[in-house]
């Protein structure tokens, strides 16, 4: 049996709102049949690993079983106790799947591990997230059932956007009244569309048609500059390859968003117009929103409390710059334990404190702002992102690590 | 509730019906104009390889497909392409290759077009750099992979040795998948198409000729513009020998960068400073004597014969003082020319132009590998007059064991042709 990865082709997008309609229908007369939507979830999720990535599909169980049962023994536990240490083993615990298949490749010669399957990452994030509102109170009581479904919700299982579990719970729990559905249906179908549009037809148009011309051209280029392969090239390289990033995980994430709300269930949007920011910070308001909101809540904030509580730093600067560091190198070593995403986590590090300082320094001052300036902090932004993105593709890696083709 | 359904979900029904409407019905689209033809024909554009109807279209235009790989885009004056439009031959060049594009390559993508070459003429420019050991690289056959042309292939009857070399060389390139995949192993083992996947390929193949009509006309290329512009430095008239000389000094005042006679941005770009240091001597055990290659240039040439054309075959020089730097064997160059040739000749394909003996002229090789200047006016002294000639129908008569391993591996003496 060949498997079927989720938004792919024509075809996953007709089974799979066939095997909705059901759902559709239920929910239009207000009931959400649950038992089916569990059923259909677990279809689809093992056609995504059937054939020859059953060993995948045997990791993702084994996972999910690990973190089903830590979670629920942690929320056991923390109904009457609450020590520091049981929290920290338990999140060791948590994290310490995704941290094997992140590392193994670095340190086996490229090798994937064994235990990694397509969505390690989002199931991870969910998991961690949890666990740390249950530490804060936040989760009073988890609900087993509930807290699989959450974590196994399909249309977001392998790529995002990450939701929180009190957030799906709400939506969860409820049908939504008939004429909310009716808006969700029509947004639904307006993101499916704008998900086809960015990803078959731009996505497609910059990653398959255009960026492996421009690859080519570059990799011819690669003596070009003294040596370091910059050429007009590479340059149209990192335009290319912005574009298509984003346009295929905007198109990718409209499809999860889409496909939530024909279920009836809200899933956060993940890109709110990235290529308008006016600067680093607005951009990662913008970009990836479910992911960067989730590390500023469980890295970022986390890291700030607990240097403020230890008093690390003196200045309140200091604290923030420190936190940024931190948050973007767990960024980057997320990715993946390769130079470039790691480089990518520093850079934006770098951004991110500079645009810092230069906001400090702007407070108070009289300077200029309409229309040009914004328009020109837009342009910076828009040109730093795109370069960070040179990073982030591993292209400069092929570009000058590996040998040339004749 | 009703009509606020109808409002959602009426736009959708209408978007699938007009997208598969667009794909999947036999449409008919009209032919691509004269100008059209003439930029898709010299613009070495991946989708005009890789598709059918401007290819087609040019062959119904009295264009003559000029076959090979990276030194078609060598444009300077003498190219076979300039020199057709300067001197109003009645010849057009249909320029079909990009670097990378081996026999394999060539052998899938012009599947549509060779059965449409009957009884006419193809110009055939071999590299002796495609004969590795490994022969076709994959990464190559993957970017120049026509589905469209692949699955034409496969929905015409298929059984000989031929077909069944073809399928399994395909395979061993790994890039194919679904109902191509499927096909190409019936077509290896030697049995029919089961029917669930000669539909599948069916519609397949529809919906990628309806594209292929469709997003054909968009295309864009510089190169037309680049021949006017070379075209401008020839005289209006010319003999052999006048273009020869102009050639000799265009190339020299070309290549004064280098001791190489390389064309100074080619050099400056690709071999300046430890690059070239890293060249001396690397290519000693280059070996193009051995290759799977071979086997893969006779499935070309069975096309050939299939469909009686008469091919010019050439076989380019490696820049001789390159050649002496970079420490490739003299010996192994003739000896791979001439199993070539041997391949060729012994099936009936006489029309060849072994060029590796002239290796050592100034001004005939543009950089490293690829022909140039005088190189460009030696091929069209022989193409011109193959082209011009009206010529009797081929006779050829294939071998079979130009297939097996053991020819493959077969090393042959220079004086054994």
């Amino acid at each position: 049996m060949p498997s079927m990865q989720p938004y792919t082709d024509p075809r996953y997008f007709c089974i799979l709102l066939l095997a909705l309609a059901p759902l559709v229908l239920g929910l239009l007369r207000g009931r959400r049949h649950r038992n089916y939507e569990s059923i259909v979830s677990l279809v689809f999720i093992v056609l995504m690993f059937a054939g020859p990535k059953w060993q995948q599909g045997v990791s993702l169980i084994v996972y999910v079983a690990w973190q089903f049962g830590l979670i629920c023994a942690y929320a056991h536990y923390r109904k009457h106790n609450n020590a520091g240490w049981v929290y920290y083993l338990t999140l060791f615990a948590v994290i310490l799947p995704l941290a094997i298949v992140k590392i193994t490749p670095a340190v086996a010669g490229g090798q994937p591990s064994l235990i990694g399957f397509l969505g390690i990452s989002y199931l991870s994030f969910k998991a961690i997230g949890t666990l740390m509102e249950m530490r804060d109170g936040a989760i009073k009581e988890l609900r087993p059932l509930l807290y699989l479904s959450f974590l196994l919700f399909m249309p977001t299982i392998s790529s995002g956007p990450i939701d929180r579990y009190r957030h799906f719970a709400k939506s969860y729990d409820n049908a939504p009244s008939r004429d909310k559905y009716l808006d969700m249906l029509s947004h639904g179908v307006r993101y499916l569309f704008q998900g086809f549009l960015y990803k078959y037809i731009i996505g497609y148009y910059f990653g398959t048609i255009l960026l492996p011309i421009v690859a080519r051209r570059a990799l011819l280029d690669r003596a070009a500059a003294g040596g370091t392969g910059i050429s007009l090239a590479l340059v149209a390289y990192m335009y290319v390859y912005s574009m298509y990033l984003f346009f295929d995980f905007a198109g990718y994430s409209l499809f999860a968003v889409s496909v939530s709300n024909f279920m009836g269930i809200d899933t956060p949007m993940n890109f709110n117009q990235p290529f308008r920011a006016k600067n680093i910070k607005d951009f990662w308001n913008r970009w990836h929103m479910s992911l960067s909101f989730w590390f500023r809540d469980y890295v970022f904030m986390r890291i700030t409390f607990f240097t403020m509580k230890h008093r690390w730093f003196k200045k309140r600067v200091h604290i923030s710059q420190f936190a940024y560091l931190c948050n973007f190198l767990i960024m980057g070593f997320w990715h993946g334990v390769t130079w470039y995403y790691i480089t990518y986590g520093i850079f934006h590090a770098c951004a991110i404190i500079i645009n810092d300082i230069w906001l400090r320094f702007k407070k108070g001052k009289k300077l200029p702002s309409n229309r040009w300036t914004n328009a020109l902090a837009i342009f910076v932004t828009f040109n730093v992102v795109c370069f960070s993105f040179l990073i982030f593709s591993g292209f400069l890696n092929k570009l000058w690590f590996t040998t040339a083709i004749r | 509730m009703k009509r606020r359904l109808w409002q959602i979900l009426g736009p959708v029904l209408c978007a699938c019906i007009l997208v598969f409407g667009a794909l999947l019905l036999p449409l008919r689209f009209g032919a691509p104009s004269a100008r059209e033809v003439h930029s898709a024909a010299v613009s070495l554009n991946r989708d005009v390889l890789s598709g059918e109807r401007m290819k087609k279209a040019a062959v119904r235009r009295g264009y003559v497909p000029f076959i090979g790989s990276s030194e078609l885009s060598r444009m300077d004056p003498f190219h076979p392409s300039v020199l057709a439009q300067k001197y109003h031959r009645n010849y057009n060049t249909l320029l079909l290759g990009d670097p990378g594009t081996q026999d394999l390559s060539q052998f899938v993508d012009n599947q549509s077009l060779l059965g449409k070459l009957r009884g006419k003429k193809v110009v055939f420019i071999i590299s002796p750099q495609w004969f590795t050991a490994g022969g076709q690289r994959s990464d190559a056959f993957a970017y120049y992979y026509s589905p469209l042309e692949m699955s034409g292939w496969l929905l015409h009857k298929r059984g000989g040795l031929a077909d069944r070399y073809a399928a399994r060389r395909i395979l061993a390139m790994g890039n194919t998948k679904g109902a191509v995949h499927a096909a190409l192993l019936s077509v290896a083992a030697g049995q029919k198409l089961s029917w669930p996947v000669r539909t599948q390929l069916r519609a397949q193949h529809q919906l990628l000729l309806n594209e292929d009509n469709l997003f054909s006309r968009t295309l864009h290329s510089g190169r037309p513009a680049k021949i006017t512009r070379a075209a401008a430095k020839l005289p209006a008239h010319a003999t052999d020998a006048q273009l020869a000389k102009l050639a000799d000094k265009m190339g020299r005042r070309c290549s004064r960068n280098n001791p190489f006679g390389i064309n100074d941005g080619f050099f400056r770009k690709r071999l300046y400073g430890r690059k070239l240091a890293r060249l001396a001597g690397s290519q000693q055990n280059f070996d193009y004597r051995r290759s799977p290659e071979y086997s893969d240039l006779e499935l070309l040439l069975h096309e050939f014969a299939r469909n009686r054309i008469n091919v010019q075959f050439i076989i380019p020089p490696v820049n001789a003082r390159w050649a002496d730097y970079t420490g490739l064997p003299r010996d192994m160059m003739t000896e791979t020319a001439s199993k070539i040739k041997y391949q060729l000749r012994s099936q009936g394909f006489d029309h060849i132009l072994d060029m590796t003996t002239d290796a050592k002229k100034s001004a005939y090789m543009e950089d490293t590998i690829h022909l140039g200047w005088r190189g460009w006016v030696a091929v069209d002294k022989t193409v011109h007059p193959f082209l011009e000639r009206k010529l009797p129908a081929p006779h050829y008569h294939l071998q079979n064991r130009f297939y097996t391993h053991k020819w493959q591996q077969t090393v042959m003496g220079a004086n054994h042709e």
